[in-house]
């Protein structure tokens, strides 16, 4: 290996592209477009970054496996940085094998880590953490520390766990610090931020305020009767009933969390579960046969009461009702509600959970996507549609009421 | 790990007036380095200046294969190296600006502390992108071998040839006293081009040979 590569790779190590292409941009040989490849990667310059990786894979031909297999992991973490995720796992996992076996363990390990962000991205948080234990972030330089604490954070954040992801982050602070990255550590202090930013909103006994991650997790671990308006389920310590694919049901008993100890006239209830200005008898009757539906779900976890004007939630250990909502309510609510649970969905899987027509939901998905809320990908019968940004990756553009706590 | 000295092969400088060196670029030819006002040319084989341009330049250096990029002052200079013309002044990007490089077609300079890459029109200094990098993309490691770099602590410094992947110290060249190292270039053989932080001094080191 000649030393301007080796100078140059060694720039890129540090999170200097720029002063790697001084040394190669001139270069047209393999290790060289590779090494431009990666210093346009890190620029930003993705579509470039890639074509110049291929370029490198045809130079080095077939007998340069190890250099051919550090192309694939590359250009693997383009793929995942635009978000096309739907490469090909089996080619990565090929080039981690023969990363493995030539005692490349630096970069097979990233092959993994590459894989592990892209489960957590597509909604798999244990596959993820799998993953993420079969290495040992101790044996690598600071700079792949850091990139593990990072996945370990938002795999902490998708559990609710947010004392440990704090901890991660701080681990992943330290190692950015080390490797002396400026994009690594921004992208700590971004995830920091996420973590620390109003998480959701809390109703209780006609009180509001927003919660951050930890608050969260010490009201999901408290007493408490929970109506997680997050992923539509009704809990308390012992119990957890789910409503998701009755929306009806669940907007009925937040109504009632939302008012407790007091009760909601029927008035009230009729305006909101059926959106109806006056509450005819047709209305009263259907409210009747949902509020017998709700008993008859939440049967383990609470009563619903008839009271002189309507109707009160009566918690059956749980000596205190709390709902939890997104921290910005807005339209589309619902399909975001769904995609929150971070699993990639297919239109006509929303359809049915939102009872709603698959034209409807596309409609509603399309506009998301126009917003930057959803995120697609797949063609055609496979395509697929995740909730957007994911503790850990799409850090800039992390939106606090976009977070999935599910 | 071994310890020596290292063979200073060349000594080039003090040069009158030079304050510091700010860049040092190799052009496959001559050794570029910046001083305040002036770029000079040195021959690596017989160890002279060759050229001196007289040009603003108190940050990066660049060279697209013909032309030398000059930056100071909120001005990109092209410079001809051979007649030392300037042949454009276009504008840099405003704010702390620190490194610049030419690469597939266009200049790229770096904010460092803004975390601000601008992608530029080396004709007319038009800003074509700028972009914010939040995320280490492709951690891939392309080191394997020899990494070295240089060190300057408690007046005494040294070129270290470390393992890439672990960090470990594998091999030591103790400069001489008072010869502090402040950019390390090679010229892809066997030299190092040591630009000296003391007195505008760069110095020539052989590069040993790999025991391997």
């Amino acid at each position: 290996m000649d030393s301007m590569i080796s100078a140059a790779a060694h720039a890129l190590a540090a999170g200097d592209p720029l002063g790697a292409l001084d040394r190669v941009a001139l270069r047209d040989d393999a290790p060289a477009l590779a090494l431009r490849g990666i210093a346009l990667a890190q620029l930003g310059d993705f579509s470039r970054a890639r074509m110049l990786l291929r370029r490198a894979m045809r130079a080095f031909g077939a007998r340069q496996a190890v250099a051919r297999a550090r192309c694939v992991v590359a250009e693997a973490d383009i793929a995942l940085a635009s978000r096309e995720l739907n490469w090909a796992a089996k080619s990565l996992d090929a080039a981690r094998a023969t990363l493995e076996a030539h005692g490349d363990k630096a970069n097979a390990a990233y092959a993994r880590y590459l894989e592990a962000r892209r489960l957590l991205l597509l909604g798999h948080p244990d596959e993820a953490e799998r993953k993420l234990d079969q290495l040992n972030p101790a044996s690598f330089p600071p700079s792949m520390t850091a990139i593990h604490e990072l996945i370990s954070a938002g795999i902490q954040m998708r559990h609710l766990k947010a004392a440990a992801a704090h901890a991660a982050l701080d681990r992943a602070g330290r190692a950015a610090q080390r490797a002396g990255i400026p994009a690594l550590t921004a992208e700590v202090d971004n995830t920091l931020q996420v973590l620390n930013a109003p998480a959701a909103r809390l109703m209780r006994s006609g009180l509001e305020r927003s919660l951050r991650l930890g608050e969260v997790e010490a009201l999901m671990e408290s007493e408490a009767l929970v109506l997680d308006a997050f992923r539509y389920v009704v809990r308390d310590a012992g119990k957890t009933v789910s409503l998701v694919r009755r929306p009806v049901l669940f907007a009925l008993a937040r109504a009632l969390g939302e008012a407790w100890p007091h009760d909601v006239s029927r008035d009230t209830l009729v305006a909101r579960i059926f959106r109806a200005r006056t509450a005819d008898d047709s209305y009263r009757a259907r409210l009747r046969v949902e509020v017998g539906r709700l008993r008859a779900e939440l049967r383990a976890l609470a009563d619903v009461r008839a009271t002189k004007r309507g109707f009160a939630l009566e918690p059956r250990r749980a000596r205190d009702v709390a709902v939890l909502a997104r921290p910005v309510e807005e339209r589309h609510a619902a399909v975001l509600a769904f995609l929150a649970d971070g699993e990639s969905w297919s239109s006509s899987a929303l359809a049915l959970a939102l009872g709603a027509s698959q034209r409807t939901v596309q409609r509603q998905l399309d506009a998301l996507t126009a917003s930057g809320r959803v995120q697609p990908f797949g063609r055609g019968r496979a395509r697929r549609w995740i909730a957007c940004p994911v503790p850990g990756f799409t850090t800039a553009l992390l939106l606090p009421d976009a977070m999935s706590i599910g | 790990m071994h310890t020596s000295s290292a063979e200073v092969t060349r000594e080039y400088g003090p040069l009158p007036d030079v304050e510091g060196i700010h860049g040092v670029t190799y052009d496959g030819r001559q050794v570029w380095f910046a001083t305040d006002g002036r770029m000079n040319a040195l021959d690596p084989d017989s160890g002279r200046v060759l050229r001196s341009i007289d040009v603003p330049a108190d940050a990066g250096t660049a060279f697209d294969g013909k032309h030398l990029f000059q930056m100071a002052k909120g001005r990109i200079r092209k410079i001809d190296p051979d007649t030392g013309r300037v042949l454009a002044t276009i504008p840099a990007p405003d704010g702390q600006v620190s490194g610049l490089t030419w690469a597939e077609g266009f200049l790229w300079v770096g904010q460092y502390r803004e975390r601000k890459i601008h992608q530029i029109d080396p004709e007319t200094g038009a800003v074509l992108r700028s972009v914010q990098s939040n995320r280490h993309v492709t951690g891939v490691s392309w080191v394997d071998g020899d990494l070295w770099h240089g060190t300057w602590e408690d007046g005494a410094s040294e070129l270290r040839r470390v393992d890439a992947s672990t960090g470990e110290v594998l091999e030591i060249l103790e400069m001489p006293p008072g010869a502090a190292v402040s950019g390390l270039e090679s010229d892809g053989r066997d030299l190092f081009f040591c630009g000296g932080a003391d007195l505008g001094v760069v110095r020539t080191v052989r590069r040993p040979q790999p025991v391997r």
